[in-house]
């Protein structure tokens, strides 16, 4: 069984391959949803321990609305969907029609509106790579938290971290009437998932 | 930032008479600060998971087992004395409600009886927590008076 830090480079280009795909789709039904063309730019898979995802991720105490998803069947894991300001406002003033200033302004409708999204995000991003994969899954109805990020993300940092030291990361630029949005997801599957799905893409190794 | 000493997920860091360790937004995991008031050392390490399963044990500080017996390893090596060590906790969230669950269910709250039960064994005694609920938690520990302190999103400190 081989974890993170055990893949070769083309174990890492199919999984960063994947991630690129799945983000493309996600776009592409962010895209659908907001009613408006979406771009995607710069999308960037990395495999990245603890700490390091955090710093990535804009720090520990920014607080931050997460999406989380649990998937179960032949892949098995959690894919997290942050959502920081910048996304969360692009996503209100297309859906509601007005912006807020922080995530205590949030009502239940634009709580309901940025699960929704993530919800819709994250379930493209899993069915594009089961179709890759020919696989299936399940996944959990969605479970929505506004809280500092660190903790946020040590959420499927801990499910598996028995496992591994590592997490993988998907992040890319969403470009939508002008305006260019970070968008970061968080992908955790088991690692009898992760090389189920290496071997059914035909590259594990061993 | 007056000379605070950072602590990662699955690390831990040590300060004596003066300094400031913190470690930033522990969701279901926990802080554990451990103090020897007498020497003035204290020592914050940050757990991710209740029990040690690992083969090598390669990351002792990732669970609350060998996070805490190493720690008291390290603070003995330093002066520390077991009969004078006390401890305060932080953390041990649930940081969202799933339908349906996880397979692990609540780790945070298995964090926290981990925790308890590992100090108990270790004759350490608890002075005072903060734990469990939904809420992140910053944690501050002062190495010149052994006070901790913590801050959420949305509520005012807590000194303890």
């Amino acid at each position: 069984m081989k974890s993170y830090e055990d893949l070769n480079g083309l174990e890492l280009d199919t999984i960063r391959e994947m991630g690129s795909i799945g983000m493309g789709n996600a776009a592409t039904a962010l895209s659908s949803m907001l009613g408006c063309e979406v771009r995607i730019d710069l999308p960037e898979v990395r495999i990245m321990g603890y700490n390091e995802a955090i710093d990535w991720i804009g720090g520990p105490e920014v607080i931050t609305a997460g999406v989380l998803v649990h998937m179960s069947g032949e892949l098995n894991g959690i894919m997290l969907s942050v959502q920081q300001m910048e996304f969360v406002n692009l996503v209100l003033e297309r859906m509601i029609g007005q912006t807020v200033e922080n995530y205590e302004e949030l009502t239940e409708l634009d709580s309901s509106a940025l699960v929704e999204v993530g919800n819709i995000m994250i379930s493209t991003f899993i069915n594009a790579l089961c179709n890759l994969a020919d696989i299936s899954t399940r996944l959990t109805v969605p479970a929505f938290g506004v809280d500092m990020q660190g903790a946020i993300l040590a959420v499927p940092m801990a499910e598996f971290g028995g496992q591994s030291d590592y997490i993988m990361t998907i992040g890319a630029n969403f470009i939508c009437g002008g305006r260019e949005v970070p968008s970061r997801l968080l992908l955790s599957p088991d690692i009898r998932s992760l090389n189920f799905l290496l071997k059914k893409l035909g590259v594990l190794d061993g | 930032m007056d000379n605070k000493l950072v602590v990662g997920i699955a690390d831990m860091k040590m300060a004596r008479q003066n300094g400031m360790l913190i470690t930033y937004a522990l969701g279901s995991c926990i802080g554990i600060c451990l103090y020897d008031p007498k020497i003035q050392l204290a020592a914050l390490v940050h757990i991710m998971l209740p029990l040690n399963m690992e083969t090598g044990r390669k990351t002792p500080l990732k669970y609350a087992d060998t996070g805490i017996t190493e720690t008291l390893r390290q603070m003995e090596a330093k002066g520390g004395a077991r009969s004078r060590i006390v401890a305060k906790i932080a953390g041990g969230a649930k940081m969202f409600e799933v339908a349906g669950g996880g397979s692990l269910g609540n780790i945070g709250q298995r964090n926290i009886e981990s925790t308890h039960m590992i100090l108990r064994r270790e004759g350490i005694r608890l002075l005072r927590e903060d734990v469990g609920g939904a809420v992140a938690r910053t944690l501050l520990f002062d190495a010149a008076t052994g006070q901790a302190c913590v801050r959420s999103y949305g509520k005012p400190e807590l000194i303890f």
